[in-house]
């Protein structure tokens, strides 16, 4: 039930649109053929387009991520006072929906100048209440003691950050930065708003653009851009799926 | 904890990039959509016009706020129970019945979590192709001709909340099994010596005693079911048809963005966070007195 609709866009992906009109066949029966895939190379300015994909992802994640880590750092381990309602303000905030803040985010980034540009998509979404829960959770999950005995061995907070627990979370570390990876990769609501010319489009906004056909293209061309849109997260996925199952695991133990 | 001033500069230093994405994205945008709610403006003017209560009295006497509000409750109703009382029962079936194949599951059943809500939708709006999809020539089999849902009123709520329940179906389960797994398995043993049926050990005694995380889960499933539909009904339906599976938030998006009506939308924004912590504040109330009878 979950797989099918991958599968059914990787077949129907590689067949011409004739041969779906025809009827329902095997997967894969009609061979192996990238004649979509060069369609929309030519069509669209893909490689562009593939770019901004990475690249927003990447510099959205490495932001948050190095906010969040920084965060969550003095509040596991700084504990002052007020600093669990620091806490609780910073997770609630992940409940709150996007509709409240989408007017001033678009406000903001227009007089910032930065429409249509990498950083306006990236700039308000920095602070990520998830984050910084995932971070938290698994920051707790490292034994106090450890912690202790270096500060009694006199070893430089800089010394326990870098050495002792970066190490230990840098599962969860990596897990949730792949995690944020796809979420940027895959956004379109905010992007859509931000990024105005095709050739500074992310992959969903151009996948938008054959659901109707506008593209030129056809339901196979639509089933070709799916996967495109859809490997590389599925790829990443594929390969830490371990990390990343259980580090939401753990996040939910508590 | 006392801090000592080297630990103090620390911290201020390493908590501010946060506080202030914190304060200038999250904080002031929200008090500015407060702010604008009592304005008339499209975001192009130069000026802004007072205009006090208007815009939300507006939305009080407009019909279809009450139309978008029933359909926000059905997209609601409809993923609490595909994407919290499934995977719930479901993760309690894998702890504890099923043993073997619970890997599996989640491994496979994340994936969509993964691909774009607008992968979903692409796919999925031709699976469901009322004429040439496969769900279609397989219905035609039987003789039954597929209704056109997206432009039918009850069903395109129906297909938008499939879309969005593949999508996090995996990750509520994953978190709702970890969840589950947090129960200790000697209460449940114990209650299976009493012979106490399944039914009656998950409802009494595994739901409660999962406290934070199914709670949490509960108001994760409704914001996935306020937010997640936006992306698939701004891309196949905007709405339609007659705001037929148009949600509270998708409606003060559209207003913002296709209408240029920016007061209205904040209007609009402002209920839904209202509606929102009122429901969230209830809950809180609700469940902590359950938690508290637990022990």
């Amino acid at each position: 039930m979950v797989l099918y609709p991958i599968l059914f866009a990787m077949d129907n992906a590689m067949k011409t649109d004739q041969q779906v009109y025809a009827g329902l066949t095997g997967w894969l029966s009609n061979g192996i053929s990238l004649h979509n895939y060069i369609d929309i190379y030519e069509r669209v300015p893909l490689l562009r387009i593939i770019w901004n994909t990475f690249a927003i992802s990447s510099i959205n994640t490495f932001l948050t991520m190095l906010v969040s880590f920084l965060a969550s750092y003095v509040l596991v381990y700084y504990r002052f006072k007020g600093s669990d309602k620091i806490v609780g303000l910073f997770v609630w905030s992940m409940f709150i929906p996007f509709t409240v803040t989408i007017i001033p985010h678009y406000l903001i980034v227009s007089k910032m100048q930065l429409v249509n540009t990498w950083m306006g998509v990236v700039i308000p979404q920095i602070f990520s209440g998830s984050a910084v829960f995932l971070l938290i959770q698994s920051m707790r999950n490292i034994p106090l003691s450890l912690i202790e005995v270096a500060k009694l061995e006199n070893i430089s907070d800089r010394k326990i950050m870098c050495h002792i627990v970066l190490p230990l979370v840098k599962p969860q570390l990596i897990a949730t930065s792949i995690w944020f990876f796809a979420l940027t990769w895959n956004d379109f609501i905010w992007p859509n708003r931000i990024l105005k010319d095709t050739t500074s489009y992310t992959l969903p906004l151009i996948l938008q653009s054959f659901i109707s056909g506008e593209g030129g293209g056809g339901f196979t061309s639509a089933m070709a851009m799916s996967v495109i849109t859809m490997i590389i997260p599925l790829i990443l996925y594929l390969i830490f799926q371990k990390h990343i199952i259980e580090t939401f695991t753990s996040a939910g133990i508590k | 904890m006392e801090l000592n001033q080297r630990e103090k500069i620390k911290s201020i230093l390493f908590l501010s990039p946060a506080i202030i994405c914190f304060v200038v994205f999250l904080l002031i945008p929200m008090l500015y959509t407060v702010y604008l709610s009592f304005f008339d403006w499209n975001m192009i003017r130069p000026e802004m016009d007072f205009v006090g209560l208007d815009n939300y009295i507006k939305i009080f006497t407009d019909e279809t706020t009450y139309k978008v509000l029933r359909n926000t409750f059905s997209y609601i109703g409809i993923i609490l129970i595909t994407n919290f009382c499934i995977p719930f029962v479901f993760a309690f079936v894998c702890k504890f019945v099923l043993h073997k194949f619970a890997n599996f599951y989640k491994t496979t059943m994340f994936m969509p979590g993964f691909i774009s809500l607008i992968v979903g939708s692409v796919i999925f709006t031709w699976i469901l192709n009322p004429i040439v999809g496969p769900v279609a020539l397989f219905l035609k089999e039987f003789g039954v001709k597929m209704p056109v849902w997206s432009t039918t009123e009850g069903l395109v709520i129906v297909v938008i909340s499939l879309i969005t329940s593949w999508k996090s179906f995996g990750y509520n389960f994953i978190m709702l099994y970890s969840a589950v797994s947090g129960v200790s398995g000697e209460v449940i043993e114990a209650a299976q010596l009493d012979n106490i049926p399944l039914r009656k050990i998950f409802l009494q005694i595994v739901a409660p005693m999962t406290g934070f995380t199914s709670f949490y889960m509960f108001v994760m499933t409704i914001i996935q079911g306020l937010t997640y539909v936006i992306s698939p009904i701004d891309v196949l339906t905007k709405g339609g048809p007659n705001y037929g599976s148009s949600n509270i938030v998708y409606a003060a998006y559209f207003k913002a963005f296709y209408m240029f009506d920016t007061g209205g939308a904040a209007a609009m924004a402002v209920i839904t966070l209202v509606i929102f912590g009122f429901g969230l504040f209830l809950l809180n109330e609700v469940v902590g007195k359950l938690v508290y009878y637990e022990n």
